[in-house]
C-alpha cells in the first residue's frame, strides 16, 4: 500500500485532482480500524511473566486472571452451622474492575449477611428485591463507589459482584449464612460445596403452532438463566501448579461444639488437624492449609455411642415468637416382617461429567446393587447421555440370565455427550401395574445431577411419581446436591452420596438400608399450639437410619412437642418438652429458608406461581435472607474509583472439578480451543465484557460506535478511474514508443561507438 | 558406419562454416517516464479495484461459508469458526422479513469481523435481555438494506438458544461519539442496527445511522418459517 501511494504519487505530479482522491481512498480502510477498543486487555508481549492471562474475546489479547481466595470460619453448635465466607478479591491489572464469581452453598444455607471489607473497615449490606439490588449496583458502579452484590441463582448456587477494585488492590466481601447439619444412622456431618460441576442445559424446545398469518414457532427454554448458572471454566492445564500457588485458594477454620462427647471426627475428602478442646469441642482445620476450589469438603463427626442422644431440641425467641428445631431420632423397632416383593428401576447417567471417577463410582454401585435383588423381584435399567437406552423393553425378573446381560450391559457402559434427564427419568416412571400396592415400585437415580433444569425435573416427578419411590445417588466430588435433595424430597425416597471411589461398598450400605426395609409411617408431630408453622410440610417419609429434621414457629410455645410413627405396624411415640429446649441463634433464619423452599415447592402442588412468589418475597424479606427474588446488595458512600477511569468486567473462572474430564464434558473441540495459543489459558466460556462505565459528562456514557462504511464502491470508482486513466496514458505513449523503436538501432549503434572510441582514448 | 562417420564431419564442417552465434543485440529499452507511469497506474488501478470488489465478495462469501458454521452451532451448540483461522463465531441470525433479508451475525473481533458480518459489539447485552444488543454492519454491504427498515417492521433475532422478534420503534442519526446508547442501562430488551451515515455518503464521516427496536414481549413465538 506504502509502495502504491509513493509509485502513483510520483506518477501524478501533475493531476493533484486524482492524487487527492487517490489519498482519500487509500485511507478509507484504516479509518475502520483507528478506534481501537481499550477494553482492558493486554496482549502477551505487554505482560510481566508469572501472569495468570485468560484469553479475551479478542483473539490475541489477554486478561490477567483475577484471584479470589475463600475463607470459610464454621461454627457449629450441635445442628446449627454458623458460616462467614470470606472472599477476596486480587485484580492483579493495571485496571478497575468488576470481579463477578458463581460459587455453591450449601443447599439449605439461608443467607442473611454481606460485608464488604476494605481494610479494617466494614460495610453492611441490605436486603432488598432482586431487581431494585440489581439496580442499586449498578449505580453505585457506575458512579465509582465500591459495592458488592450477592444474588441467588439456585437454592445451591450463588453470584458475588464486587465492582471498583482498583489496580492491584484487594478488596472482601464476607458472607454469613446459616445452615444445618445433617444425621444419618448417628453420624452428623455436613458437605460444603466449593465447586459448580459444570451444567449441562437442555436446548430450549420448539413448537409450530398455526394461525392466521401462516406458521409461528413457540419457543420454550428449560433453563432460562442459562447465563447465569454457567460460569466459564478453566482448563485444568492452566490453573497454576506448585509455587505459583492456587487461583482459587480455600482455607477452613472450623470450631465444633458438638453438645454431646465426641468419639471421631474425619472427613473423607480432605486431611483434617483437629485439636480437642474437652470432650464435646473441637478446633479444625486442613491438613494442606489452603487446598484448591475443585470439589466438595465434607466433615463428618460421631458421638460416643452411650451417650448420643435420641432426641434434640434447640429454641430461639426472636421478636415475641418462639422458634424451634428439633432432631429426633426414631427409636429402633426390630422387624420381622417378611420382605416385599420390588420393581427396582435403575437409572444410570453417563453423560460426559461423569467420565473418570464418576463412572467408575457409580458402575461399582450399581453392580453391588444388582447383587443384592432377589429372584422375585423385577427391574431394569435406563442408562442416559443426550441420548437413552433401555436394557429390557420392561422390567423383567432379577434371574440370573437377565442379570448377567445387565452386568454385561453396565460393565460397557461409557461416559459421554450431554446430560437429557428429563426422558430418562419420565420413562424410569412409567409405571405398567400402578395399582399394585403389594409390589414396592423404587427408582434409584444415579447421577451428578449437572444440569441446569432442575425445575422441570422436579416437575415430572411431581407429576409422575405415583407409587414409584425415587433414591438419588450423588456421584462425584461436586454433585448438585440440591438437586439430590429435592428430587429425593419430590420422589418420597432418600438420597446417598457415593463419591468415595475406594468406598462405594461402604458408602452403598446406607442406600440399600433404605431400599430394603420398611418405610417409617404415619409421622406425626403434635405441638402445643396450633397455630404453628412447622417445615418440612408435610413430613418425609423416613428410611432406616433417618432423624425427623423439623423447625416451627409458634407464639410463647410452652407443654410438650409428641412426635409419633409406626413402623411395620408398630406404633412408636416420644415427648419432648419446650421448656428442656437450649437456648441459640440461628433458628428462625433456618425456618424462613424452609418456608421459602415450602413455598416454592407448593407451585407443583397447585399454587399459582404469583402466589409463590408473594410468600417468597415476603418471607426473604422479613428475615434478611437472599432467595430467588431478593439480593443483599452494600454500597460504599464514598467514591473510589477517580472520574475518567474505566470499569472492566471480569468473570472469575471455575475450576474444573476433581476427577473430571474437561474434553468429555465440553467436547474434543473446545479443548482444543482451550489448549492453543501457546499454553495460554483460554477461557472457552469465558465472556469478558468490556463495559462502558465512565464517568460524566453524559457523553463519555456512550457507546462509541465504529467506522461502518468499507468505502468499496469509492475505491472501485478511484482504482477503475485510475485504471483507464494509465491505459489512456499508456495508449498516447505506445504511438511514440512505437516511432521511436524503429529509429532505436541507429542511435543505439552510434551509443556504442561513442562508447567503445571513448574506451580507446 | 564409415558413412555414417563422414556425414557427421561433413555436419560438422558444415557448422564451423556457418557464421558464429552471436547473441542478438536486445532491442534497446529506454522506457520514457511516461510509459513506466502509464504502466504502473494500470497496474496500481487494477490492484486497487480489485481490492474494492473484494471486499463486498469476501462480505458474501463469508456469510455463506458462515452458514454452515451456524448450523452446526445450532445442533451441538458449540460455536463453530466459519473458517479455521477466523477470529470470530457467528453469534446471531437476524431475519428482516419486511425487506425479505437474513444475515448472520457475527462476534465482535476488534473491528476485522465488520468485514464478514453484523457484529454484536462485545459490550452488548445478550440480545432479548435487559439493556441494549448493538448490531453494526457496513453501510455498502451488510447493511445496505438498512434504509428500508422502518419503524413497525419486525426483526427475528434468533440465538442458538432461541429465537426472540423484536419490532422498530424508531431510528436516528447520531455522532459516532456520542451516541447515547448505554448498553447496560437495565431498561427495556432494545436492539441498536448501526451504521454509517449518511447512507449514500461515499467517504467516511462522523455521523452513525441507528435504527432502534424493542422485544416483542411473551409469548415468544416467532415467524419464522424458514426455521421450521
Amino acid at each position: 500500500m506504502e509502495q502504491m501511494i509513493t509509485l502513483t504519487n510520483n506518477g501524478l505530479r501533475t493531476r493533484p485532482a486524482l492524487a487527492g482522491a487517490l489519498l482519500a481512498a487509500t485511507c478509507l480502510v484504516p479509518a475502520a480500524y483507528a478506534q481501537q477498543p481499550r477494553d482492558g486487555t493486554v496482549s502477551k508481549s505487554e505482560v510481566s511473566s508469572g501472569s495468570l492471562l485468560l484469553q479475551s474475546s479478542t483473539p490475541g489479547r489477554y486478561v490477567e486472571a483475577p484471584l479470589v481466595a475463600a475463607d470459610v470460619k464454621m461454627d457449629i453448635a450441635g445442628p446449627i452451622i454458623r458460616t462467614k465466607l470470606t472472599q477476596r478479591f486480587t485484580n492483579p491489572t493495571q485496571q478497575w474492575v468488576e470481579g463477578v464469581y458463581a460459587f455453591p452453598l450449601p443447599e439449605g444455607a439461608a443467607v442473611d449477611t454481606l460485608k464488604i471489607v476494605i481494610g479494617d473497615r466494614f460495610i453492611e449490606g441490605d436486603i432488598k428485591e432482586r431487581q431494585e439490588a440489581r439496580i442499586i449496583y449498578e449505580e453505585a458502579a457506575a458512579s465509582g463507589q465500591r459495592a458488592g452484590l450477592v444474588e441467588e441463582e439456585r437454592p445451591n448456587l450463588f453470584t458475588t459482584s464486587l465492582a471498583n477494585i482498583g489496580p492491584g488492590e484487594t478488596v472482601a466481601v464476607q458472607i454469613e449464612f446459616q445452615d444445618k447439619a445433617r444425621l444419618d444412622n448417628g453420624v452428623w456431618s455436613t458437605r460444603f460445596p466449593l465447586v459448580i460441576g459444570p451444567r449441562y442445559n437442555p436446548k430450549p424446545t420448539f413448537g409450530l403452532t398455526a394461525d392466521r398469518t401462516g406458521r409461528s414457532l413457540s419457543v420454550t427454554d428449560p433453563v432460562p438463566d442459562r447465563d447465569r448458572i454457567t460460569p466459564p471454566v478453566l482448563h485444568p492445564a492452566h490453573e497454576p501448579t506448585g509455587t505459583e500457588g492456587l487461583r482459587l485458594p480455600v482455607n477452613f477454620d472450623i470450631s465444633l461444639e458438638a453438645g454431646v462427647p465426641i468419639a471421631d471426627i474425619s472427613s473423607q475428602t480432605h486431611g483434617l488437624v483437629v485439636t480437642k478442646s474437652g470432650a464435646d469441642g473441637a478446633r479444625i482445620h486442613l491438613k494442606d492449609g489452603e487446598v484448591p476450589a475443585d470439589r466438595d469438603f465434607v466433615l463428618s463427626w460421631k458421638p460416643e455411642p452411650a451417650t448420643a442422644p435420641t432426641a434434640s431440641l434447640f429454641r430461639e425467641q426472636r421478636n415475641g415468637e418462639d422458634y424451634l428445631l428439633a432432631v429426633v431420632n426414631p427409636p429402633a423397632i426390630k422387624t420381622t416382617a417378611q420382605r416385599r416383593d420390588r420393581e427396582t428401576i435403575f437409572v444410570i447417567d453417563n453423560s460426559g461429567s461423569m467420565s473418570g471417577d464418576s463412572m467408575d463410582q457409580a458402575k461399582q454401585g450399581l453392580l453391588l446393587a444388582l447383587n443384592r435383588l432377589a429372584p422375585t423381584d423385577e427391574f431394569n435399567i435406563v442408562r442416559f447421555d443426550d441420548t437413552m437406552e433401555l436394557v429390557f423393553q420392561t422390567a423383567v425378573p432379577a434371574n440370573e440370565q437377565n442379570l448377567a446381560r445387565a452386568r454385561r450391559f453396565v460393565s460397557n457402559l461409557e461416559a459421554n455427550g450431554g446430560t437429557e434427564m428429563l426422558p430418562a427419568l419420565q420413562a424410569a416412571l412409567v409405571d405398567n401395574d400402578r395399582k399394585n400396592t403389594e409390589e414396592v415400585r423404587q427408582v434409584v437415580f444415579i447421577t451428578d445431577g449437572a444440569i441446569g433444569n432442575e425445575d422441570q425435573l422436579f416437575a415430572a416427578i411431581h407429576d409422575g411419581l405415583g407409587r414409584s419411590r425415587l433414591f438419588t445417588v450423588g456421584i462425584g466430588s461436586a454433585p448438585n446436591a440440591y438437586f439430590m435433595a429435592n428430587a429425593a424430597r419430590q420422589g418420597r425416597g432418600t438420597f446417598t452420596f457415593m463419591d468415595d471411589v475406594t468406598k462405594v461398598a461402604e458408602q452403598s450400605a446406607k442406600l440399600f438400608a433404605a431400599l430394603e426395609n420398611p418405610v417409617m409411617t404415619d409421622l406425626e408431630v403434635k405441638l402445643p399450639a396450633d397455630t404453628a408453622d412447622a417445615f418440612p410440610a408435610p413430613l418425609p417419609d423416613l428410611y432406616a437410619g433417618e432423624p425427623v429434621t423439623m423447625v416451627m414457629r409458634a407464639k410463647d410455645v410452652t407443654g410438650d412437642l409428641t412426635f409419633s410413627g409406626k413402623l411395620n405396624g408398630k406404633s412408636w411415640t416420644m415427648t419432648l418438652p419446650v421448656s428442656a429446649a437450649g437456648q441459640t441463634t440461628g433458628v428462625a433464619q433456618l425456618w424462613a429458608r424452609a418456608k421459602i423452599a415450602n413455598f416454592e415447592e407448593s407451585r407443583y402442588t397447585g399454587m399459582t406461581m404469583e402466589q409463590v412468589d408473594a410468600g417468597v418475597l415476603k418471607t426473604a424479606l422479613d428475615f434478611h435472607l437472599v432467595s430467588r427474588l431478593t439480593s443483599l446488595v452494600a454500597v460504599d458512600k464514598t467514591p473510589a474509583r477517580p472520574a475518567g477511569e474505566k470499569l472492566d468486567t471480569r468473570q472469575i473462572a471455575s475450576m474444573l472439578p476433581k476427577g473430571w474430564d474437561f474434553g468429555a464434558v465440553f467436547g474434543a473441540a473446545a479443548e482444543t480451543r482451550a489448549l492453543r495459543f501457546d499454553q495460554l489459558p483460554d477461557g472457552v466460556m469465558q465472556k469478558i465484557n468490556a463495559r462502558a462505565t465512565q464517568e460524566k459528562p453524559k457523553a463519555e456514557h456512550d457507546l462509541a460506535l465504529p467506522g461502518t462504511a468499507s468505502g468499496w464502491e469509492l475505491m472501485l470508482a478511484f482504482g477503475l478511474s485510475l485504471f483507464v486513466f494509465g491505459a489512456a496514458l499508456l495508449r498516447r505513449g505506445r504511438s511514440a514508443i512505437g516511432l521511436r523503436g524503429q529509429a532505436l538501432p541507429a542511435s543505439v549503434g552510434s551509443v556504442r561507438a561513442t562508447s567503445a572510441r571513448d574506451r580507446v582514448s | 558406419m564409415c558413412d555414417w562417420f563422414m556425414r557427421t564431419e561433413a555436419f560438422l564442417a558444415t557448422a564451423k562454416d556457418a557464421p558464429p552465434i552471436a547473441p542478438k543485440p536486445k532491442p534497446p529499452r529506454h522506457a520514457s517516464p511516461r510509459a513506466l507511469t502509464a504502466i504502473a497506474l494500470l497496474i496500481a488501478g487494477a490492484l486497487i479495484a480489485a481490492q474494492a470488489l473484494y471486499i463486498p465478495a469476501k462480505a458474501q462469501v463469508a456469510q455463506i461459508l458462515m452458514s454452515n458454521a451456524w448450523e452446526h452451532q445450532l445442533s451441538t451448540g458449540d460455536p463453530a469458526r466459519p473458517w479455521p483461522w477466523a477470529d470470530f463465531t457467528p453469534t446471531a441470525k437476524l431475519s428482516f422479513p419486511g425487506q425479505n433479508r437474513t444475515v448472520l451475525a457475527v462476534t465482535d473481533a476488534a473491528g476485522e469481523s465488520l468485514a464478514f458480518g453484523p457484529t454484536l459489539m462485545a459490550a452488548s447485552v445478550k440480545p432479548g435481555a435487559r439493556g441494549v444488543a448493538v448490531f453494526a454492519a457496513h453501510r455498502d454491504t451488510h447493511f445496505a438494506f438498512l434504509k428500508d427498515v422502518k419503524p413497525g417492521d419486525e426483526i427475528a433475532v434468533e440465538l442458538p438458544d432461541g429465537a426472540r422478534r423484536f419490532r422498530v420503534t424508531s431510528s436516528q442519526i447520531v455522532r459516532w461519539d456520542a451516541s447515547g446508547i448505554q448498553t447496560h442501562d437495565g431498561g427495556a430488551p432494545r436492539i441498536a442496527l448501526v451504521t454509517c451515515w449518511p447512507l449514500d455518503a461515499k467517504t467516511p464521516g462522523p455521523m452513525r445511522y441507528v435504527v432502534w427496536a424493542e422485544l416483542i414481549p411473551e409469548p415468544l413465538s416467532a415467524s419464522t418459517p424458514s426455521q421450521v
